[in-house]
């Protein structure tokens, strides 16, 4: 059976293909048109998972899309009636729209992929992202937690999934919580005051936060209250996101936190205002683990099942997931290579394979490489069309001249086989440094990535050493597999390890630091001390807002440019 | 034409927060433009128009960050400073423009063509630019940069489009015309739709939909606050879109 899932239209558009039950292709569509978090119908990815199969759009047996178009319909229009009359400009706005486009999804894949009416399903938005983590992950039986801005009603479920195999697959959310009231709208709100830009800016929010102190936490509780039933509720008269297009905080939000900041002046923590904006970012990131961790913790409680399956965009807060590991009491957290809105594509597709089709269970292949594929050949015909040096060398060679050139103070630009599906530069397209350099950490940033000092690098080592560098709870190095956790590094390794540490000024000065795992690097050799490297993704190596490339054309040349090896 | 709206640009580039506002634009508009440049160096077969392609790329992203910084200073300093942040549009986010090149494998020359056109526009809008701001010297010498290249630019897709094309050239150049001109339709006509649908559903906002709005705020205040359970048999159902 062939089954196409499909998102779009919100952010990050994605399409995946399965055939019996197996991924052959899973591709964002920004990792071909280049355009950072490219909404648009996924023509391009859906023409890649096609032609990678060797299939025709007539050939599939369904098409699946992530979320459905009408109960979404029904969310934005009963939320402008409840904002009535302040919502009248959104209304003109929002109409146009949801009924230019978005709509018409059934039509839209019709006319595009030519396939019969009948073909075309519709899963729940969160359905797909509970789907995403649970079928991907390798467990037999966990609590599901999703949490993301809004999908059509919900905001954050709860619920359990089950898999026998060659068997039953069940999929059971049974609570859920219902917008406005959203943690992702809450830390997307602080996106948004913080001035970085919404759906994109928040792990910028994170990377701040490290270099403040949560000294107005009391301040956003104020924002976000427990109810009785131990869910939570936004006090919405400090936002502005349900009733208008144009900004999602409230003047009661500023009186309560001050002035935004101008997106437009860079943030300087020497000084006051700067100091305050990243005290705002620790403050909502706290907040923000203090009720995830309760959530599930009451997940824990009521499943009685030891593995968590967390998905949705605020899963890609990896500080927070670090903290639901060791305090929920879930001894394993799983959370997928694409955890937001693109993972959704195969989510859905898997959902309509297991549950919908009933098909029996088969275990997913745990890696993340399901996009275009990098070739050697090709590399090597363009890089001597362009008067490139190229140079073919075996495995051993390669590695050892790569890790003298790491040790040199060189960047390299590393590309083989096929790439991340996901946000995360997980080593099939990335830039290597050496990680015991703090001036290295800022040449990254500046001149290779183009982006703000405070932001962090991941590093990377083999799974079965990373306990020797990081203070890992048990469970760490799973939840690391995808780059997913932010783990302190050991005191001994901080000052040695110094380019991939960042200053968490909340726990008096420790350092911490993301982990991931990287299972082909066992085989470079010790340089500078360390088997570590720090990785981080080409998305910006080429020209700044664009994605990273899947194909090599698109890598050899800027990069190069940018001051790094290829 | 360009001199008949010499007063309005000269009004246009007075302030300087809608300056620094356009040239924030700008500054975006030049680097979609080399990322489409870059999906073009990837799809040509034509290993001297991909290093063309990419040398232009890198120049549109350069001129992005010069029009970038330049915004950002003027509006940094300026009035709007404590109302500039960035607002998410959270209720109907994702829309693409009608301006996106149609970058594909094979089509060389009538990019190259399209591409010419576009530049010597720009080149000719940048002079504009220039000219009216003689209040301004940083940011005049801004587009004095850009304009620079601007004609490197203009004159190698010429030059490459008669190499690649030396039959059809003209005939690709008219096309290219043709088809900035029915953009430029397109533009005007998706404003004036936006205009009227505006207008349409704003009256329909206030004439038809109080009732519904009294009866959903109803609704809301009955609602149960916290967890809500959820149906399973509805969710099971992959057919319906609601």
């Amino acid at each position: 059976m062939k089954i196409l899932g499909i998102s779009a239209h919100y952010h990050d558009a994605a399409a995946a293909l399965l055939i019996d039950g197996l991924p052959v292709a899973a591709v964002q569509e920004e990792r071909l048109s280049r355009r950072k978090n490219d909404s648009a119908f996924p023509i391009a990815a859906i023409e890649y998972c096609l032609d990678e199969a060797g299939l025709e759009p007539d050939t599939l047996d369904a098409i699946i899309f992530y979320e459905r178009p009408l109960l979404k319909f029904d969310r934005v229009l009963t939320t402008l009636l409840r904002a009535f009359p302040h919502s009248r400009r959104a209304f003109a706005h929002g109409m146009k729209n949801m009924l230019g486009e978005k709509m018409w999804i059934r039509g839209i894949i019709r006319a595009e992929l030519g396939v019969p009416k009948a073909r075309i399903l519709f899963t729940e938005h969160h359905q797909a992202h509970a789907a995403a983590v649970f079928l991907t992950a390798p467990t037999r039986a966990a609590a599901i937690l999703t949490a993301d801005g809004v999908g059509e009603w919900a905001t954050l479920t709860t619920g359990t999934g089950r898999r026998e195999p060659g068997g039953g697959t069940s999929i059971l959310l049974d609570r859920e919580i219902r917008f406005p009231h959203s943690l992702g709208m809450l830390y997307s709100t602080f996106t948004a005051f913080l001035g970085f830009e919404v759906n994109e800016g928040e792990y910028k929010v994170m990377g701040l936060a490290a270099f403040g102190r949560p000294t107005m936490a009391d301040q956003v509780r104020k924002l976000v209250s427990r109810t009785a039933d131990g869910a939570f509720r936004l006090e919405l008269d400090y936002f502005d996101f349900h009733r208008t297009v144009r900004r999602s905080f409230s003047d009661r939000f500023v009186d309560l936190f001050g002035p935004p900041r101008n997106r437009y002046q860079p943030i300087d923590l020497a000084t006051q205002d700067g100091q305050r904006f990243a005290d705002c970012a620790a403050s909502v990131q706290l907040v923000l683990e203090e009720i995830l961790v309760d959530i599930a913790a009451q997940l824990r409680r009521r499943s009685g099942l030891p593995d968590l399956c967390f998905g949705g965009g605020v899963a890609l807060n990896g500080v927070a997931n670090a903290r639901i590991l060791r305090e929920s009491g879930f001894e394993r957290v799983f959370i997928p290579s694409a955890p937001g809105d693109a993972g959704c594509a195969l989510g859905a597709a898997l959902f309509a394979d297991r549950i919908h089709f009933g098909r029996p269970d088969r275990d997913f292949p745990d890696h993340p490489f399901w996009g275009p594929a990098v070739d050697g050949a090709d590399l090597a015909r363009i890089a001597a069309e362009d008067g490139l040096e190229v140079d073919q060398a075996d495995d051993d060679r390669l590695i050892e001249e790569s890790a003298d050139a790491l040790v040199a103070g060189k960047i390299i630009g590393w590309m083989e086989g096929r790439c991340e599906f996901g946000p995360r530069a997980l080593g099939h397209r990335s830039l290597l440094a050496a990680p015991h350099d703090p001036a290295m950490r800022d040449r990254l940033n500046r001149d290779i990535k183009y982006r703000e000092e405070f932001r962090p690098f991941a590093p990377v080592v083999p799974v079965e050493q990373a306990d020797r560098f990081f203070e890992l709870p048990p469970g760490g190095s799973r939840l690391a597999h995808f780059m997913s956790g932010v783990f302190p590094v050991r005191p001994e390794w901080r000052e040695r390890l110094a380019a991939i540490t960042m200053l968490t000024a909340r726990r008096a000065f420790r350092r911490s630091t993301r982990y991931s795992r990287r299972a082909s690097m066992p085989s470079f050799k010790p340089m500078a001390g360390a088997r570590t490297f720090r990785s981080c993704s080409t998305r910006r190596s080429i020209l700044p807002g664009s994605r990273s490339s899947a194909a090599p054309r698109k890598a050899i040349r800027p990069s190069g440019g940018a001051g790094s090896t290829c | 034409m360009r001199s008949v709206l010499k007063p309005v640009q000269n009004w246009v580039w007075r302030d300087r927060t809608r300056r620094g506002q356009r040239l924030l634009r700008f500054a975006e508009v030049e680097a979609d433009g080399g990322r489409d440049l870059v999906r073009a160096a990837e799809l040509t077969g034509d290993a001297r128009l991909r290093r063309l392609y990419l040398r232009h790329a890198s120049d549109e992203q350069r001129h992005a960050e010069i029009f970038r910084q330049r915004g950002m200073e003027l509006l940094s300093g300026g009035p709007a400073a404590q109302t500039a942040s960035w607002q998410g549009d959270w209720l109907t986010p994702g829309e693409r423009g009608l301006d996106d090149v149609q970058v594909e494998s094979g089509r060389d020359a009538s990019l190259l063509a399209f591409l010419h056109l576009s530049e010597r526009s720009a080149a000719r809008d940048f002079a504009v630019y220039r000219d009216a701001l003689t209040h301004d010297a940083e940011s005049r010498q801004v587009f004095e940069r850009i304009l620079r290249d601007e004609e490197f630019h203009m004159n190698y897709t010429r030059r490459e489009l008669a190499r690649v094309s030396p039959e059809n050239q003209h005939k690709l150049l008219w096309r290219a015309r043709l088809s900035r001109l029915w953009k430029a339709y397109l533009r005007f006509a998706v404003w004036l739709a936006g205009l009227i649908s505006s207008v349409i559903l704003t009256l329909q906002y206030f004439v038809l939909l109080p009732p519904f709005a009294w009866l959903v705020k109803r609704a809301e205040r009955r609602e149960p606050l916290g967890w809500h359970d959820t149906s399973s048999a509805r969710s099971r159902d992959l057919d319906r879109q609601y």
